[in-house]
């Protein structure tokens, strides 16, 4: 059995939980999910669409805000309570904080960072990149594990919902608030942006070669048609025809989605440096010279106003 | 003079001198509980004594920058120096020491001073009006009063020496007599905690600035240094400048980010320190201490600290307040990335080395072997990643084949650290010069050469503290003297930007220009150029700055370039390269920006090669 640790903050769960459930089902075998805090009836019922034997729906007091003390007691609590064959989590700050620890209290082995499983002779391999994203080890832990999982790395959509909502159980985790040594604070919050880039599956990004503001809801339609993000190059942003939030590069967010869909960007050093990442880049440019073609898997030099037209409506088709 | 006269007076000097005295002792316990930053090496006094003679006694900053201000500053100066002897033969009159007064040497040294007296008067009067009524921005915006009654003071001393040679001994001379000793005297008080605390300290200021714009010595981690996180953190030399200062706002209109609407005012820093030493609040964080975010503003230029008639060295003191930021994780974000890309990769882009490996190899270029080569180019991190940068070093390696130069470069180069250094992180700086000297000294290297003026101060400048003193060279100053034979008739016009690390930092103004002569153009110079130019805004890592408030200042100097009409602009630095194609990416503008090296490269390929 499969015990995947879904994360909350004050009712809202973490969509990064959604594919670590996906994750463990595409593991095989049977799935439960806990969520921890104070009140998360509603986390819970939301959790319980999902094809899982269980929602284990864990609750105190003094899990009400995050602490290393509180959550790796009840999380010990219930992983000994369950005794699932391996734990499921996302890798989180939360998670980073907290596992270790956890791992250390259960002495169960800990697997960080998979991008996702493996089966072989009937054991399963977590896969893990190393050396930077070089190469892939296939880690094979002894004896009962901890797993966490990279966001991103299993689509969530690709979690697989039940015919009936699955069961859920009220677990109340014994604890006393004189167990937990951290005083949290107010949650650190950095500057909120109102786009966050770095989460989108697939950007469609302009640069120069658009031309004008008005040419933006082109590259707009395509977004929507793919169901991507907006982004775009600094002059873009400069100019005023995209806030600044949607700046991709070394002066803007770094990302790193499966598809990355660059629109009359030329790709300046600074440019490349916040996108490079990418798992598959599509340049569309006039210039065949653009260095954005070093590092495009797929380039089509021409004109970006005929041929983004096409796209949409082979997408709408 | 009545002895009862003499006794007010006495009386008078002691306590005007004590109050004079007691503030000087609250400002000397300041400089002297403060960390000794003052290091002068053996053979640098004579250099620096006459950079005293220079700048002090000829004035030559003060004069540099503003010369019609300059000059009445110089006026008043001198007519002061000259006055010195005459008030201190009055004194001791009046304080019946000793009375030369009578002597027909004195009477002959009064007359010489009347022309000095003249010159202080009309010296002053156009300084009075220049504050009073033209209100330049770099004085402020509100009218300092104090210096207004400095002002009176000065011009009444003037006339009342003027008019005793027209009054007989009489009550009419005395009252003049008096009216000129109480005013001296009054000034005396007036000067320690006046911007004309100057007038003491700042000759010991100018000597004291270090020899190279910009020096912030390396932190000595075995004694614990974090760099400046308090007040009570500021070193002896910084806690001088803030008394020296003399508010005359050159590094305010000098600086990008005050020119561009930023927070950022150098010489605001400067005060604040002064007001906040003399208030005793030592343990107040320094970035509270100035406004928000100002210290992650500045472009470490240079132009506020090279333009300081005293001596005042801001660069040490921002970066010396970053230093404390990182030290305690406070970091902007984009930073952050960097240090990691720097910590990881070993260069600011966090890029594989394979790519840098491709470019030496289609470029043509053998690993450095000493018995072959006499120059290692340094790529550095944009000769080793950067398309367009790339395009000029086959350029520069075009021109040195040419030429029959002979050079090679590392298997492997990190950054040398600039942004690590002017951005605070002292550590990380520590750990990339020390292993790329490691790699240069074993390679044998004796002369480098470099295209990237960030590079050409780093290595040629901040790596002599680790020992490592071999020649550094800038591509243009090389290529400048190899190709002295050349000579194109003029076929364009085209505007430099002169990057400010070879500008003003290098001092190599002439050579570019030599250059762009030489192969045809004749240069259209911008508003802030040679020495002092105008950044270009990438500059102490803010290349990698997210948002920048008010204006870009990419954006200000293109618009500066531009108005030379120039259809082509030269430049010579990979980032200003970066920063204002960027900036004319935004605004549609035609301009061709070219690298120096491919502007001559371009040249020299039409024609005949060499016999």
């Amino acid at each position: 059995m499969i015990l995947v640790i879904a994360e909350q903050q004050g009712g809202t769960l973490n969509r990064a939980s959604l594919e670590v459930v996906a994750a463990a089902q595409q593991a095989g075998g049977s799935v439960k999910v806990a969520v921890l805090g104070a009140e998360v009836a509603a986390v819970a019922q939301a959790l319980s669409a999902a094809e899982v034997a269980e929602v284990l729906q864990v609750q105190s007091p003094v899990l009400d805000t995050y602490t290393l003390d509180g959550f790796v007691a009840a999380l010990a609590q219930i992983v000994e309570a369950e005794q699932p064959d391996v734990v499921f989590l996302p890798h989180t700050y939360q998670t980073r904080d907290c596992a270790p620890a956890l791992a250390v209290r259960l002495n169960r082995a800990l697997v960080t960072d998979c991008v996702g499983t493996k089966s072989q002779d009937g054991r399963l391999l977590f896969v893990r990149p190393m050396f930077q994203g070089r190469l892939y080890a296939d880690v094979a832990p002894t004896g009962p594990a901890l797993a966490t999982f990279q966001i991103g790395a299993v689509r969530a959509d690709s979690m697989k919902t039940g015919t009936a909502p699955a069961p859920i159980r009220v677990v109340m985790a014994g604890m006393a608030a004189g167990d937990i040594r951290q005083k949290p604070e107010a949650p650190f919050r950095e500057a909120k942006q109102a786009v966050d880039l770095t989460q989108a599956e697939r950007i469609v990004s302009v640069g120069r070669g658009i031309k004008g503001e008005e040419k933006i809801a082109l590259a707009q339609q395509l977004a929507e048609a793919m169901g991507a993000e907006l982004g775009a190059s600094r002059p873009i942003c400069d100019a005023g025809w995209l806030p600044m939030d949607r700046q991709i590069g070394s002066s803007g967010q770094t990302v790193a989605p499966k598809v990355y869909v660059a629109l009359g960007i030329s790709g300046a050093i600074q440019h490349m440096v916040g996108m490079k990442g990418s798992r598959t880049i599509v340049a569309i440019n006039k210039d065949p010279e653009a260095p954005i073609f070093e590092i495009a898997d797929y380039g089509v030099v021409g004109d970006l106003f005929e041929i983004v037209p096409e796209m949409i409506k082979e997408l709408q088709g | 003079m009545h002895p009862a006269e003499t006794w007010i007076f006495r009386i008078l000097v002691l306590g005007f001198v004590a109050a004079f005295a007691a503030q000087l002792l609250t400002r000397a316990r300041l400089f002297l509980r403060a960390r000794n930053n003052i290091i002068i090496g053996d053979d640098e006094t004579g250099a620096r004594l006459w950079r005293v003679v220079r700048e002090v006694v000829f004035q030559s900053r003060v004069i540099a920058e503003r010369p019609a201000v300059g000059i009445a500053h110089t006026a008043v100066f001198w007519g002061f120096t000259a006055f010195g002897f005459y008030t201190a033969v009055e004194f001791l009159a009046g304080l019946g020491i000793v009375d030369w007064t009578p002597a027909g040497w004195f009477s002959v040294y009064a007359y010489a001073l009347v022309p000095f007296a003249l010159a202080v008067v009309a010296g002053m009067t156009a300084l009075m009006i220049r504050r009073v009524f033209v209100r330049p921005a770099g004085l402020g915006d509100t009218l300092s009063i104090e210096s207004v009654v400095i002002g009176f003071f000065i011009i009444t001393l003037m006339a009342t020496f003027l008019l005793a040679f027209a009054l007989d001994s009489g009550l009419a001379e005395r009252i003049n007599w008096w009216v000129h000793a109480l005013v001296i005297l009054c000034f005396l008080v007036l000067i320690p905690g006046s911007k004309h605390f100057h007038l003491v300290i700042s000759p010991v200021t100018v000597y004291l600035r270090s020899r190279d714009l910009g020096s912030v010595p390396n932190l000595d981690f075995d004694k614990e240094e974090v760099g400046l996180e308090t007040l009570r953190d500021v070193e002896r030399k910084q806690v001088l400048d803030a008394f020296t200062c003399v508010e005359c706002g050159r590094c305010q209109v000098n600086c990008p980010a005050n020119a561009t609407g930023k927070l950022l005012n150098p010489k605001t820093l400067i005060l604040q320190n002064e007001q906040a030493l003399l208030s005793g609040k030592l343990d107040i964080k320094l970035s509270d201490l100035y406004d928000p975010n100002v210290l992650w503003q500045c472009t470490t230029c240079g132009a506020c600290e090279n333009q300081c008639p005293v001596g005042v060295e801001h660069l040490p003191l921002i970066i010396g307040a970053r230093r404390g930021l990182v030290s305690n994780g406070e970091a902007p974000a984009a930073l952050s990335a960097v240090y990691n890309h720097l910590e990881r990769r070993g260069n600011i882009w966090g890029l594989g080395y394979d790519q840098r490996q491709k470019f030496v190899q289609s470029a043509g270029l053998e690993i450095f072997d000493q018995t072959k080569h006499e120059y290692l180019v340094w790529l550095g991190c944009a000769g080793a990643f950067e398309a367009d940068f790339q395009k000029s070093l086959r350029s520069l390696f075009q021109i040195l084949r040419l030429r029959g130069i002979s050079f090679g470069v590392l298997a492997k180069e990190r950054c040398t650290g600039d942004v690590a250094k002017r951005t605070g992180n002292e550590y990380q700086f520590q750990e990339l010069a020390r292993a790329n000297i490691e790699d240069l000294t074993a390679a044998g290297v004796k002369k480098i050469l470099t295209s990237c003026p960030h590079c050409l101060r780093t290595i040629g400048v901040d790596y002599r503290a680790f020992g490592f003193e071999v020649e550094v060279v800038h591509s243009s100053v090389l290529v400048a003297s190899i190709t002295r034979d050349v000579s194109v008739p003029v076929a364009e016009t085209v505007t430099f930007h002169d990057p400010c690390y070879l500008g003003r930092y290098a001092g190599h103004v002439d050579e570019p220009r030599e250059l762009l002569t030489r192969f045809g153009a004749a240069v259209s110079e911008p508003e802030r150029h040679g020495d002092n130019p105008f950044c270009c805004g990438a500059g102490g890592g803010l290349l990698f700055e997210e948002k920048e408030e008010g204006k870009r200042i990419s954006q200000q100097r293109l618009e500066q370039l531009q108005v030379t009409g120039a259809g082509t602009l030269v430049t010579a630095c990979p980032f200003c390269s970066i920063m204002l194609k960027s900036a004319q990416a935004s605004s549609n503008d035609g301009t061709q920006i070219v690298d120096l090296m491919t502007f001559v490269e371009g040249k020299l390929k039409q024609m005949p090669s060499r016999p």
